[in-house]
């Protein structure tokens, strides 16, 4: 298993020739890699900017530019390799649309909140008015934090008209948050009087966790959800209604498990190692991981 | 403006974009750009097209009535919407582009071309990808070659690419002049990558040519790109198509798509 430090990406170099086949190789620091060896990868980019040396250096420098370039290739290898990628940078970015997200969800079993996005105050008052509890998020993954509307809010409505926002119904519920990782299914029950339990510590809010075992049904639909989204490993967030209703709010393509693995002991990154060790090469891939389009043929 | 409307999703910058939708506003063809999402009235409701409403060029056009959409945006950029203060800029633009996704994604009239979470006008595809689909598909191609690594040096400027025959293709319709098999190709790619709008470019006009690039931008101010879009929209009304999503896979990848 190799590292690919990104804070180490002045010492890397990146050399790809591509046709019907990709060649070519990875070198860090002394070690050489040749990407038709390599049969898994697990991709937790960073932005590169962030990297001292980048970021010292300054955005159009040579640096600067050479840290582009290489993540470009990098990426680039990414979606043509047979290889199994933990994720494909394509399939990562369908968490930047919560709205398109949420109708492949819908279309895999699960209960989504009704939704409005709008620049219209006086849409945003009549959807208000019809759901009484109402929360407001991000679309896109910026920013992206829960809350709810309250009187405060009224005299505002006007400054939608700067851009579209996003209303939903306001689902009561307990929330569970799932990692799939390849067919293993691990669930976390989360106990939080917050809006946003991701944020409750900013409002002094408690948060406590424990393991949880999600009904067949429900654990079958996340199965399907993470490959819809062509997604290997998936945080999928899930909400139990009193009524026993499911509903499904987003799944994170490279989910931060380790502060639910830490408050459950689920072995979440010891899957993830198992996989990526019994990647079988393209040929011998089982269907579920195999891509229907034809860029990785 | 006309009943029903054909519009143009591009950057206000977008010179190609602005003639087609001025000499053909009166067959309904208007422009929409990233700023135009910062007006009152904007409506969409998932899963309930009927009742959605857009502003474009300053007017509020009922979903159900645009007939067909062409996209030359690849994504929202922050130099699109300086109206909004420079803090929020770039949170702005993504909500737009999220906005877009979603709206363009949902939308039951023809799209050209349906959007990817990556990219907003079809797969976000890197030359090399588009060779190695092309070399997968049978058509000769050149080596596409990429090497970055750090020397302190200014970086050798890349060779041009040759600039061959460009065709362009919309839906079934092949335009410009090549050899029967390279039109074959053409489309052959197209259906590859999902798409029904796409500028294939070979290295010459003989069947033996190679593949030199792909790109998801034709010229539509070009006349018959343009009657070639416009009819492609007709087509689809007459037939009575529609899209309904998720018919292709969530990453945007070929499905069946609705008639």
């Amino acid at each position: 298993m190799v590292f690919f430090d990104q804070w180490a990406v002045l010492d890397a170099e990146v050399q790809l020739w591509v046709d019907a086949q990709v060649k070519g190789f990875f070198r860090i620091g002394q070690q050489q890699i040749d990407v038709q060896t390599i049969t898994a990868m697990y991709l937790r980019n960073a932005d590169f900017c962030r990297v001292p040396a980048i970021r010292q250096a300054g955005p159009g420098s040579r640096a600067w530019h050479h840290a582009l370039d290489v993540h470009k290739v990098l990426f680039s290898w990414a979606e043509l390799t047979p290889a199994l990628v933990v994720n494909r940078p394509s399939a990562s970015a369908s968490n930047s649309a919560k709205p398109y997200q949420s109708a492949v969800i819908q279309a895999c079993g699960f209960a989504v909140p009704a939704t409005l996005i709008t620049t219209d105050p006086a849409a945003a008052q009549a959807f208000w008015d019809q759901y009484d509890t109402v929360i407001y998020k991000s679309l896109s993954s910026v920013r992206s934090m829960v809350a709810r509307l309250t009187p405060a809010h009224r005299s505002r409505l006007d400054d939608l008209a700067s851009c579209p926002t996003q209303f939903q119904q306001y689902i009561p519920g307990h929330d569970y948050r799932v990692h799939v990782v390849g067919e293993e299914v691990f669930t976390c029950e989360i106990v939080s009087a917050a809006d946003d339990y991701r944020y409750a510590h900013r409002q002094g809010i408690s948060v406590s966790m424990r393991p949880y075992t999600l009904p067949a049904v429900c654990a079958d639909r996340c199965r399907a959800l993470a490959a819809a989204l062509e997604l290997v490993v998936a945080g999928i967030d899930l909400r139990l209604t009193p009524d026993g209703q499911w509903y499904c709010f987003e799944v994170n393509p490279s989910p931060a498990f380790t502060y639910y693995q830490q408050a459950t002991g689920q072995p979440i990154a010891a899957t993830i190692a198992r996989l990526l060790a019994a990647a079988p090469t393209a040929t011998t891939m089982p269907n579920n991981f195999q891509r229907s389009n034809y860029s990785s043929l | 403006m006309a009943a029903k409307v054909f519009v143009v999703v591009a950057s206000r910058m977008d010179a190609m974009a602005r003639t087609f939708a001025r000499r053909y506003g009166a067959r309904g063809v208007c422009l929409l750009t990233p700023a135009d999402l910062s007006h009152p009235g904007w409506c969409y409701r998932p899963g309930e097209l009927d009742t959605a409403m857009a502003v474009i060029g300053g007017q509020r056009i009922a979903v159900r009535d645009i007939t067909g959409v062409v996209t030359r945006l690849p994504s929202v950029s922050e130099y699109e919407i300086d109206h909004i203060a420079a803090v929020d800029r770039a949170y702005v633009a993504a909500e737009m582009q999220a906005f877009l996704l979603s709206w363009l994604t949902a939308l039951r009239c023809p799209v050209l071309n349906r959007p990817t979470p990556p990219c907003l006008g079809g797969p976000a595809w890197c030359p090399a990808q588009w060779v190695k689909v092309a070399a997968r598909l049978g058509m000769p191609v050149t080596t596409v070659h990429r090497h970055a690594m750090f020397s302190g040096k200014p970086a050798t400027k890349r060779a041009p690419r040759p600039q061959g025959v460009t065709v362009t293709i919309v839906g079934q319709r092949v335009i410009g002049t090549v050899d029967p098999v390279l039109a074959c190709q053409a489309r052959a790619l197209a259906m590859a990558a999902g798409v029904d709008l796409l500028a294939v470019r070979f290295s010459g006009r003989e069947r033996d040519a190679a593949f030199v690039g792909a790109e998801l931008w034709p010229n539509i101010a070009a006349a018959a790109v343009a009657h070639a879009v416009l009819d492609y929209f007709h087509v689809c009304a007459t037939h009575g198509e529609h899209h309904d999503f998720p018919s292709r896979t969530a990453t945007g990848q070929p499905g069946t798509r609705g008639a």
